[in-house]
């Protein structure tokens, strides 16, 4: 098992009906890693976390667990556990029993169970809670006793499907950080699937940015952030503008691109000359005020919007020569604009990315937003 | 009138329809004479005195037990089997067969009753307890197995999932995750099962042998005679049955006020810390 990854999917393929869920999707996941399928309801993530614990088999493709092939195996006889997106607590057991369900399947002697259901339960904090029933505890408690059931077998992987995605936000960032430092304790492989970007970029060694049953890229969250491979991945992680330019000039380090009336530098390794799409972050934008006169080189815009983000101002500015509108954002505590005020936008080389466009493909796809999984047992009624 | 005391009497008039007759069955169970009619002469406990020191009495109300426990005990295997395969099968057949397994709650008991009958002269079996056992399996099956399909099918189908993640197989998710949830419901609709079958008249009259059964034997007694001590063993059958509805209904709503007690929506989003 030396050379071999924990979690590899070969070429995996799934259908329900005639509806493909997943389309030759291959992955290799690292012992220890914490691996985030991440993408919008409907893209296969979830059904791929099912394959991998054993609920579903796939139509085509392999899945090997520190290469042992276990595609044909069902759930109960893998070395994965799983979180589900609801609480799933046995409502007619206490806490104590619930965690010890595993130990006590596999035949664990009382005293062991005992103990290694005390380590599970200080590993997520909830020590001294053995004697409480289900109804007695919080949504992010019952959680927290969902990961210490699946915790206390041990697992070389454990499979997270959208676990926080039922609380409240303010308890869904507490449970961010439970989650990492349990990662960091245990030491074990952790396949996380959610829709939510934010959660995806703060928990993962690694995002699978997955889209219509494909894996559209893979990388650290910084990469996939900073050098999207697509637009899909560019607007579904983190927010993005999306404009159509022209690459006049391809340089090794730095290229130029014209964008309306305005040539901009960019920082992007070879990029093809000729249509391209630039990704611009909000963060990015440098906005100054001003006519066209008073801010030569920039792109001209008229604000349209300004909002109170906490850390600064979301502003949208709209650019006549394009036909577009950007958001930027700007820091500071007065609003930095009003709405109609004229200004010029501009960026540092090092601050966007190129992306391939089709020549006359001048709109950006509308980006999809990530709504809510809907309950996947309910999907497949 | 106003309309609010119109709809107060018309509920009075109704309910003494409804119970009227039941109570003047009571009533004379307590009469101090034989007579039937008012005026009513006094209390005393004599027929009930009387039809616990009948033989025959106390054969019917024997046979009558038996034949209800058999029938409650096969119906809470096969039909809870029934369901429990009905409501996790993903088969094409599984609304058709469902429908099979409940469609005989339409059939008029009369119609049973001779179609059994039928069938045992056919198969050439003399009738007796057994046969009466194995209609009133016919009649209470479908009861059974809606109230058991219902209750299975209202259980979160993620539950089995998660046990069987943990390593657990069929047998021992059915043990120990599906059953201790749904039981209260399964007992109550067993001691649905033994009341049906415990007063079952139509169909018992078709394939009854030798051995008579309650009803049955109250009915041949009213042909004969009628005296207060049927009234006393009629009461004693509807205090019973009563008390198994009750039974029932409790044990239903508990299991389903327990079977709910994780998925209260406010405590689920962290919104309400419980109680």
């Amino acid at each position: 098992m030396s050379g071999d990854p924990r979690v590899r999917i070969e070429g995996v393929s799934h259908r329900y009906g005639a509806v493909a869920a997943l389309e030759d999707v291959s992955l290799d996941i690292a012992d220890g890693e914490f691996v985030t399928l991440l993408g919008p309801s409907g893209c296969g993530k979830t059904t791929l976390l099912r394959i991998v614990a054993g609920f579903e088999r796939p139509s085509a493709g392999r899945v090997l667990l520190a290469g042992e092939d276990v595609t044909g195996r069902p759930a109960h006889k893998r070395a994965t556990n799983m979180v589900f997106q609801r609480p799933t607590l046995f409502p007619h057991l206490d806490v104590f029993a619930n965690v010890a369900f595993g130990l006590q399947v596999a035949g664990v002697g009382k005293a062991d169970q005992r103990a290694r259901v005390r380590e599970a339960l200080e590993l997520v904090r909830l020590e001294g809670y053995e004697r409480r029933r289900s109804h007695e505890l919080s949504g992010g408690q019952m959680q927290r006793i969902a990961l210490a059931r699946a915790l206390v077998n041990r697992p070389k992987v454990l499979l997270l499907d959208e676990p926080l995605s039922a609380l409240d936000l303010k308890i869904r960032l507490d449970m961010e950080v439970e989650l990492r430092r349990v990662h960091r304790e245990t030491g074990a492989t952790f396949v996380y699937v959610t829709h939510d970007q934010r959660e995806a970029m703060a928990l993962s060694d690694r995002i699978a940015v997955m889209n219509a049953g494909r894996i559209e890229q893979i990388g650290a969250p910084t990469d996939v952030y900073r050098r999207p491979t697509s637009v899909f991945a560019a607007q579904f992680v983190g927010d993005a503008n999306v404009l159509p330019v022209d690459v006049v000039e391809a340089g090794d380090e730095e290229s130029t691109v014209q964008l309306g009336d305005t040539r901009h530098q960019v920082r992007c390794p070879r990029p093809q000359p000729g249509p391209a799409w630039l990704v611009l972050r909000p963060e990015a934008v440098e906005m100054r005020a001003g006519t066209p006169e008073e801010t030569p080189g920039t792109l001209q815009g008229i604000v349209r919007d300004v909002a109170f983000r906490g850390t600064g101002f979301g502003c949208r500015i709209e650019l006549p020569a394009l036909g577009a509108q950007v958001k930027a954002e700007g820091r500071g505590a007065t609003p930095p604009f009003d709405v109609d005020d004229e200004v010029g936008i501009d960026w540092r080389p090092e601050s966007c990315w190129l992306l391939p466009r089709e020549r006359g493909d001048d709109t950006p796809p509308p980006p999809v937003t990530s709504e809510p999984e809907s309950d996947p047992a309910q999907a497949r009624a | 009138m106003s309309p609010g005391r119109f709809t107060g009497l018309v509920t009075v008039a109704g309910m003494l329809f409804l119970w009227l007759p039941l109570l003047v069955v009571v009533l004379f169970s307590l009469h101090t004479t034989a007579s039937l009619s008012f005026p009513f002469d006094g209390f005393s406990l004599r027929w009930y005195e009387r039809i616990s020191e009948s033989p025959e009495v106390r054969a019917a109300a024997r046979n009558s037990l038996v034949v209800a426990t058999s029938t409650a005990l096969v119906t809470l295997v096969l039909a809870t089997l029934a369901a429990y395969g009905m409501s996790r099968s993903r088969s094409r057949w599984r609304a058709p067969l469902s429908l099979l397994f409940f469609l005989p709650i339409t059939l008029p008991g009369l119609f049973i009753g001779i179609a059994l009958l039928i069938a045992f002269s056919r198969l050439e079996y003399s009738l007796s307890l057994v046969t009466v056992t194995v209609a009133h399996l016919v009649y209470v099956f479908p009861f059974f197995f809606l109230l058991a399909r219902a209750a299975l099918e209202r259980l979160d189908p993620a539950l089995e999932e998660a046990a069987a993640d943990l390593g657990a197989t069929g047998w021992t998710i059915f043990r120990r995750v599906t059953l201790p949830q749904v039981w209260p419901v399964l007992v109550g609709a067993a001691c649905l099962a033994f009341a049906l079958s415990f007063d079952e008249f139509i169909i018992t009259f078709f394939v009854v042998g030798p051995d008579p059964t309650l009803p049955l034997f109250i009915w041949s007694s009213l042909r004969r005679t009628i005296d207060p001590s049927i009234n006393a063993i009629s009461t004693l059958l509807l205090a019973f049955t009563v008390l198994l509805f009750v039974v029932t209904f409790a044990l239903t709503s508990w299991g389903e006020r327990r079977r709910r007690g994780t998925v209260d929506p406010l405590v689920l989003t962290g919104a309400q810390e419980p109680r």
